[in-house]
């Protein structure tokens, strides 16, 4: 049964889980619009410089969906005000003042990266050298941030920020964390190969395709080390270094080093402001703050709500390969149900 | 009949067969004990640590494997000063957990 | 007037004598036990004050204005203070006017414990005197007062809220009875004695309703029997008076000549303590008060419920209260009588043993060496050191103003002692105090700058500087820019509120100095309760027992205490209290120091 060409589907959020339902949607013959509240498209993943585990540019991701999302209409700068349900679809205002008709949304709304500035006792914003996960990726884009020095003799990691951490109101694991600390420390390694480079752990979770062999190449290969102690403080020297203080609870010691400089794992949080769009459509939030599922085995694009779909980061922490998997599923969830609705 | 050699004691902790009685009491009085991971922030933070290797994860490592006897020279240092209470991650309530121990520790089916 | 009865005695007034003569007992032996429980320069200088015209005028002026008048109750709330001072100073005067009644009209009864309680039952009026008259009148008008207070008692119970207060103290079973039987006292004295007015006279309250008494029961002997009600509500209330919260009628009495002699609490249960225990009259204002009363399962730890609880010798609960505590103070800020809730429960602490005693033997004051020539040091404290921001601040601040300072702990250092004296381990606390002295003098300051207000606190009460001047940065840092050698310009788009610190409001009294500093940097608004009254955070190192989750509510009330007026931001003056609005904050939570350094210039 032929669907028309009519069936609006609203995609609330651009970054790739939004762009790839899109895609997927509009190859099913359904019309997605993406609504999006920042001016261009790509969400987090655009301010990635290179992806694991193959280390592909995050441009080669986004690239193709220039041409893929040629046909779309998609909003840039635009929030939803408000999204009622009506019998047979909802009306979702844009700030925009436009109103849309559509069948079923597909909320792809992301995540929020922890703010560091929170874990003051890490000096984000107060120390020169302290640098989050994402300024670090935007510096191998742009190589322009004073905060990186131009010879760093000793460089530090300092995994789950943000994460694990009752005191910073998300006690749970960021999953990518880990590995991206990793990456980020072979790319810092190859770009100065007579760094001393520290990875300050509580775990490692290296789950993925290919990621343990990332790990035993920063340990054999590129000799970076790796400590198993959270960071408790960090201090600052005379000189403008900073100064870090962990226990190695291997071996029951405390250590200390001086640093050039410090980079932050930021973790994945949710997004607090899309409490009130969850709300006005009776979309039940987690534990976590992040959207719950129908069911987080076999449902996890689903929810309770009728036409209401759910894709990537906005149910909890993802990988990129995770996030499309999701939204191809979403989207076909959108077509299985716009199918039965029309029996 | 010896044969002019002695078997020194095992240094292996006997999981089995080791004295938990104390950990099992801290745990009751103080649950979140049991959730320590080992991370070290409060071993990191702690102020006591260089004069007398203070550290709660230690403390709490010691009172599940039965050694207490390290137990007590670590707490002879505490300040009660809180950082370590501030810094945990599984916000575990540190003091309450050092201030048990020290009144419990010869007295383990005391009264608070 | 003249006696009805010859022997001046009917069998209805011993209910009202065996009351009467118990807990006059009870109160007499329990004062001298209490009395030689204080020490014996204490039991001195309590006899002494006694005698001395200043302190006896001052205890009377106090008794006055505090036990009959409730003046501090006023203040808190009209209603509540108009309540318990028309019963209180109502039954007062009643009692003295039935003594002066006694006196005047049949002197030789003067002896008899009961005849001005029951005068109107004894005496017969032969003649209206003017005399007659205006006693009568002032009868009836101070029982029409009390019965009032009885009326706004009796609402209160039902609808706490006209009386300023949310949540009031749960009875328990003796102090309902005490409760009903003190309620039931005028109503039934009230009845009693217009029944009899036609014999022994009375006023505008007595007479009417004397007269619809005759005209609808026709019947004289009724009398006897309310009589009888009247004096056995006053027995039951006297019998159980000392093992309720009404002891505090009596014991106030003592509590305030012990005060104004400059008595200090010594031992947790005895002495002092005691009779703080048993003044407490049960009103409930320290439960409003009290922090932790935002979630409902910390509502009887409240000052209130621990008095119960030693007077019940509850052990386990006793420790449970103690312990929980943040030690705020506000309890004892609004308690009416006095009470010092936060003393108390340390009190309490120090009662308990350890079988691990710290002892820092192993470490050496000469190996801190504090380098520098400065004249200002600079201790930043345990908690600064996981707040940067302030110890950033700070330095930059005074290096900006010309101040030659160093730091006594740039890589950590000592704890100052505070948190282990809230513990209630003095003799560890005085070990820490002894070796940062040490340091301290070692060092050759003039000055000991702190941005802690724990620290403050403990450096200006327990230790021992002479000739250095120990300062909190919100002050100095004031004068610094009073004087001049701080510039600092004002963002006029800016509204910030200021969070009054326990330890640096209530604790050392400084409200004015931080708000000065502020308002060269900024527009400020207030917090809807804020100075003496401002609400902790929650992050209190004083709580042994509350775990991270039990104080977010805590927390989160007293932030949106102080965000009621809408600030851009909130300025604290302590990093605990920074450190832990920063967790639950929705905006920028800055310590003092970052604020007036982010408006100076370099």
């Amino acid at each position: 049964m032929l669907l028309s060409m009519k069936e609006t589907i609203l995609v609330v959020g651009g970054g790739i889980a939004g762009m790839e339902t899109a895609v997927q949607l509009k190859a099913l013959g359904l019309t997605p619009v993406i609504v999006e509240k920042n001016s261009s498209l790509g969400g987090h993943v655009a301010q990635w410089n290179r992806l694991f585990p193959d280390m592909t540019p995050a441009s080669k991701v986004l690239d193709p969906y220039n041409d893929a999302l040629k046909e779309v209409d998609i909003y840039t700068d635009t929030e939803i005000a408000s999204i009622n349900s009506l019998q047979k679809e909802y009306a979702a205002v844009l700030s925009n003042g436009k109103t849309l008709r559509c069948k079923a949304v597909v909320f792809a709304t992301g995540f929020k990266l922890f703010e560091a500035e929170k874990k003051e006792e890490y000096g984000y914003g107060i120390y020169d050298r302290v640098i989050t996960n994402r300024d670090l990726e935007r510096w191998f884009d742009t190589r322009s941030d004073e905060r990186v020095p131009a010879k760093p003799a000793a460089i530090g990691f300092v995994h789950c920020v943000g994460s694990r951490d009752v005191k910073a109101g998300n006690s749970q694991c960021s999953k990518v964390c880990c590995i991206t600390a990793i990456k980020q420390a072979i790319e810092m390694k190859e770009l100065f190969p007579d760094t001393e480079i520290y990875c300050f752990y509580m775990d490692l979770r290296l789950f993925g395709k290919k990621y343990e062999d990332f790990y035993i190449n920063a340990q054999r290969d590129y000799g970076i080390h790796f400590i198993r102690g959270r960071v408790s403080e960090v201090a600052e020297t005379i000189d403008g270094r900073v100064q870090v203080k962990a226990e190695d609870t291997l071996s029951g010691k405390p250590v200390k080093v001086k640093l050039d400089l410090l980079v932050l794992m930021s973790g994945i949080v949710c997004d607090r402001a899309n409490n009130e769009l969850a709300r006005s459509v009776s979309l039940p939030l987690d534990e976590d703050g992040f959207f719950r599922s129908l069911d987080n085995i076999a449902g996890v694009t689903c929810t309770d709500r009728k036409g209401l779909f759910l894709a990537g980061t906005c149910t909890g922490p993802k990988t990129v390969p995770e996030t499309l998997a999701e939204a191809r599923s979403a989207a076909l969830n959108v077509y299985q149900y716009l199918k039965a609705k029309k029996k | 009949m010896d044969f002019g050699f002695t078997l020194s004691p095992s240094s292996a902790i006997e999981l089995d067969t080791l004295d938990s009685a104390l950990y099992r009491k801290l745990c009751r009085i103080e649950p979140g004990a049991r959730t320590c991971i080992g991370c070290g922030s409060c071993s990191a933070t702690c102020t006591a640590a260089e004069y007398s290797g203070m550290s709660v994860r230690k403390l709490l490592l010691g009172l599940q494997r039965g050694k207490k006897a390290e137990v007590e020279r670590m707490l002879s240092n505490c300040m009660l000063c809180g950082k370590c209470t501030m810094v945990c991650p599984r916000g575990i309530n540190t003091r309450r957990v050092i201030l048990t121990v020290c009144r419990l520790y010869d007295n383990v089916e005391g009264t608070l | 007037m003249i006696d009805r009865l010859a022997n001046g005695f009917d069998p209805f007034v011993i209910p009202f004598m065996v009351g009467m003569i118990f807990v006059l007992t009870y109160c007499g032996i329990g004062f001298l036990v209490i009395l030689f429980q204080l020490s014996r320069e204490d039991r001195k200088r309590f006899l002494l004050s006694l005698v001395n015209p200043v302190t006896a005028w001052k205890n009377i002026k106090d008794i006055f204005l505090n036990c009959l008048i409730h003046v501090k109750l006023w203040k808190r709330n009209r209603m509540l203070g108009f309540m318990h001072s028309s019963i209180a100073f109502g039954w007062f005067m009643i009692i003295v006017l039935g003594h002066l009644e006694v006196w005047l009209f049949v002197p030789e009864r003067i002896r008899l414990l009961y005849y001005p309680i029951f005068f109107n039952f004894f005496v017969a009026e032969t003649e209206t005197t003017l005399q007659g008259a205006v006693f009568f009148f002032l009868m009836d008008f101070f029982l029409l007062l009390i019965l009032v207070g009885i009326g706004l008692a009796m609402i209160k119970r039902i609808r706490s809220r006209f009386f300023g207060m949310r949540r009031t103290t749960r009875a328990s079973l003796l102090d309902t009875i005490g409760l009903y039987s003190l309620w039931a006292i005028f109503p039934l004295r009230l009845l009693c004695e217009s029944f009899t007015a036609h014999i022994s006279g009375g006023s505008f309250l007595t007479v009417p309703m004397n007269h619809f008494f005759r005209w609808f029961f026709g019947n004289e002997l009724n009398y006897l029997p309310t009589w009888w009600a009247y004096s056995i509500a006053l027995g039951i209330f006297m019998l159980v008076l000392p093992f309720t919260r009404y002891m505090h009628i009596p014991a106030e009495m003592l509590l305030i000549p012990m005060r104004n002699a400059g008595l200090k609490v010594r031992h947790p249960r005895r002495g002092f303590a005691r009779i703080q225990v048993l003044s407490c009259p049960g009103c409930g204002v320290c439960i409003d008060a009290c922090p932790m009363s935002v979630r409902k399962e910390n509502l009887k730890d409240c000052t209130v419920y621990l008095n119960r609880q030693i007077r019940h010798h509850n052990e386990r609960r006793i420790t449970e209260i103690s312990e929980k505590c943040l030690m705020c103070g506000k309890c004892s800020e609004v308690c009416q009588v006095g009470v010092d809730g936060p003393l108390m429960r340390l009190k309490q602490r120090e009662l308990k043993k350890y079988s691990i005693n710290q002892h820092y033997r192993n470490i050496r004051p000469d190996s801190f060496p504090v380098e520098g020539t400065g004249k200002v040091l600079y201790f930043a404290g345990c908690m600064t050191h996981l707040t940067p921001s302030i110890r950033k601040a700070t330095m930059s601040l005074l290096s900006k103003a010309g101040i030659e300072a160093r730091m006594m702990d740039p890589d950590g250092g000592l704890c100052c002692g505070r948190p282990m004296l809230l513990a209630g381990r003095q003799e560890q606390a005085r070990e820490l105090i002894r070796l940062n002295t040490a340091i301290i003098r070692s060092s050759g300051c003039d000055t000991l700058l702190l941005t802690c207000p724990i620290c403050y606190r403990i450096f200006k009460e327990n230790y021992k500087l002479d000739g250095i001047r120990v300062v909190h940065h919100s002050v100095y840092f004031n004068e610094l820019i009073q004087s001049g050698l701080l510039k600092v310009s004002k963002d006029e788009s800016r509204t910030l509120v200021y969070h009054d610190p326990c330890e640096l409001g209530r604790g050392c009294g400084i409200y004015e100095e931080p708000r000065e500093a502020l308002l060269a940097a900024g527009n400020l608004v207030e917090a809807h309760q804020n100075h003496a009254e401002s609400i902790c955070c929650g992050g209190s190192l004083g709580s042994l027992s509350l775990n991270y989750e039990k104080r977010r509510e805590i927390t989160l009330n007293a932030f949106e205490n102080l965000t009621a007026e809408q600030p851009d931001a909130v300025v604290t003056a302590c990093p605990l209290c920074l450190n832990t609005f920063s967790h639950y904050a929705d905006r920028p939570v800055e310590d003092l120091a970052v604020v007036l350094d982010k408006a100076s210039e370099s």
